[in-house]
């Protein structure tokens, strides 16, 4: 296809300016309507990976071997003299996949008020390094979440207080096997209560200082179970890429074992993978609904035309030519109408990932197979699918010219120009 | 048969044992002084080591409460709890405080009779009663048929899987009756492997001397 013929397409196309525009706006807004479709499927996805992952289990975990899943008290990382935990923080931090890494603790043990008591999971954190990994702190719905202040504050579920008879400022007790197989008990005061919807944590966590934990549990300050990681791309393939590289990096100085959330929470993982079979599935409906707008417009346009393409092979154009004339108007159409359709999506793009979709109305967010979709559904971009529905688009609209093309280019000139 | 499961029990008991946990190679010593009244009221007392002195346990009828030092509370907690290990060791708090009598829950049947090591035995096997609501599939226990006294009791699992065995030895008298002063309870890892034990041993014990009602209230936890 050489410049001359792609400026004659050029020039085609705008002699029939209705006619372009009318295929111009099948294929634009076909490929808007996919730019919304697999925004919303990204987002959902992105949403149900980040309320999955963003509560208390983070993107990346990386534990000393034998930790996990079993949790016992003195497995710390770095063996019983634990290790340099700002060290280790700053490596992971170092990676350019990790976006935020935050040390913690974990206990069990026996949370305790006047009257009553319930087995729970302690947590201990670093609250200024934990809110960059997990979003608890948006959760609170009673009281505040922890500070450094407060070294002796704890927050809980708010069924975890009821069930216990506890209010923001009560005092409890809580008693947990320590490292040393003694039993730590301690006073502490609620300084707030979090509402997340789930049920396992808001019946049972305990959110606490991790020095504070680490003296209940009589663990030294370089004694962590876990470093919580937070990663820039978090879909299961880019966790689980992100978490061997993070394995490599570390094993060389440190007895670790690194695991991306699709290992730590499978049931997660299947969950996200049905619902991008799903919406693949919707997606590619979408495109079936769109692909079949390009088709009929661009088959009309074409054979309406078989008169003028006779005309040309009458002066002599042969038919490869005329084929290839066809063509390079399909594509430059095809080029523009994409151009068309990303402008008009643009917007509807940037409006769902800022302001996303209220769905819920007033109701709040849902628990929905152990994740929490929240009322508002916000967009993610998608650049792949994106491009795929691009490619594929560019291609119907192609073939679909092709065909009546050589339709006409083997009609003989005398047959065509009978043919309206 | 239902000589030992009644062994410990008295109108009253006051003791002071030391238990010993062996886990992972490493050992903790506990110890600690009882007191029990008519089988259902018990107190547990722990005198050291020094993280742990002064922490009581209190168990009156059904209800449990736990005196903590550190915190300077007394908490009650659920029974549950009771299931659980406890203080890092091989024993649930149900081992050492709730001297349930096996025969209310378990039928028995003689397995074995006959010499064993030089030693003449009889063997049961305690299954449970379809209605029992208990954790172990079946037992069995070894006893010395010239003195009654138990040697070992084996807890299988449902799948009929060995879990634990507890072992005594150290028979001894005291105020005037013949008990075993020492008791292991070994926890079995995979293949069968004793991975972790921890034995009991009764220092001094005494039986059937009054106690004060008072000393079995929540109240009174703080030493």
């Amino acid at each position: 296809m050489n410049g001359r013929l792609l400026r004659l397409a050029w020039r085609n196309l705008w002699r029939n300016p209705r006619r372009t525009l009318i295929t111009m706006a099948a294929i634009g807004f076909g490929y808007a309507m996919l730019l919304f479709v697999a925004c919303l499927m990204a987002g959902l996805r992105h949403q149900m990976i980040e309320s999955g992952t963003g509560l208390v289990l983070s993107d990346v975990e990386v534990h000393a071997p034998g930790y996990y899943p079993e949790r016992p008290v003195d497995q710390t990382l770095g063996g019983p003299d634990g290790t340099d935990v700002n060290a280790l923080v700053a490596a992971i931090a170092a990676n350019p996949r990790v976006q935020a890494a935050s040390p913690r603790v974990y206990g069990y043990g026996l949370v305790s008020a006047t009257h009553q008591s319930a087995g729970v999971e302690l947590l201990g954190v670093v609250p200024d390094q934990e809110q960059k990994i997990t979003v608890l702190q948006t959760r609170m719905v009673k009281g505040s979440y922890l500070t450094g202040r407060m070294p002796k504050g704890v927050v809980m579920g708010d069924k975890l207080a009821a069930t216990i008879g506890a209010k923001v400022g009560s005092e409890i007790v809580l008693l947990a096997p320590a490292a040393d197989g003694s039993t730590g008990n301690d006073l502490y005061t609620v300084a707030g209560l979090f509402h997340t919807g789930l049920d396992a944590m808001d019946r049972g966590l305990v959110l606490m200082p991790l020095a504070s934990l680490q003296e209940l549990l009589r663990l030294p300050p370089e004694g962590i179970h876990e470093v919580g990681i937070k990663l820039h791309d978090d879909d299961i393939t880019a966790a689980t890429t992100a978490a061997a590289a993070l394995d490599t990096q570390l094993s060389k100085t440190l007895k670790v074992q690194v695991r991306a959330w699709p290992e730590l929470a499978p049931e997660l993982a299947d969950y996200v993978q049905f619902n991008h079979r799903v919406t693949f599935i919707l997606f590619f409906i979408f495109f079936l609904l769109a692909a079949m707008g390009i088709v009929n417009t661009m088959l009309m346009a074409i054979i309406e035309r078989t008169r003028e393409l006779g005309m040309l092979m009458a002066v002599g154009m042969r038919p490869v030519q005329v084929v290839g004339l066809i063509v390079a108007e399909a594509a430059s159409l095809a080029g523009a109408s994409l151009v068309l359709g990303a402008a008009i999506g643009a917007p509807l793009l940037w409006y769902l990932q800022v302001h996303g979709l209220n769905l819920g109305g007033n109701r709040g967010a849902v628990s929905l197979g152990g994740v929490v979709v929240g009322p508002l559904w916000h967009g993610q971009q998608d650049l792949t699918a994106y491009a795929q529905a691009a490619v594929g688009l560019a291609v119907i609209a192609l073939v679909s010219a092709l065909y009546p093309a050589l339709r006409a280019a083997r009609f003989r000139p005398t047959e065509a120009l009978r043919k309206i | 048969m239902d000589r030992v499961s009644r062994l410990f029990v008295s109108q009253s008991t006051i003791a002071t044992m030391e238990m010993q946990i062996t886990k992972k190679g490493r050992q903790r010593r506990i110890s600690m002084q009882f007191w029990s009244l008519d089988e259902s009221d018990i107190l547990l007392r722990i005198r050291s080591p020094q993280e742990d002195a002064g922490t009581a346990i209190l168990k009156v009828g059904n209800e449990i409460w736990y005196y903590l030092p550190k915190a300077n509370r007394t908490v009650k907690i659920r029974p549950s709890m009771m299931m659980s290990s406890w203080m890092g060791s091989n024993f649930t708090l149900n081992d050492l405080v709730k001297q349930s009598r096996l025969t209310n829950d378990y039928t028995v049947a003689t397995s074995f009779e006959g010499q064993r090591d030089g030693v003449a035995v009889s063997e049961y096997t305690l299954t449970p009663k379809p209605t029992a609501a208990v954790v172990w599939g079946k037992i069995t226990l070894e006893v010395r048929q010239s003195d009654r006294m138990p040697v070992w009791q084996r807890y299988y699992d449902e799948d009929g899987k060995l879990v634990r065995e507890l072992s005594f030895s150290e028979y001894k008298t005291a105020s005037g009756r013949l008990i075993p002063t020492q008791l292991t309870m070994q926890s079995m890892g995979k293949a069968g492997k004793k991975v972790e034990k921890t034995t009991v041993t009764y220092e001094k014990i005494i039986f059937d001397r009054p106690i004060s009602k008072v000393i079995f209230s929540p109240r009174n936890l703080k030493p």
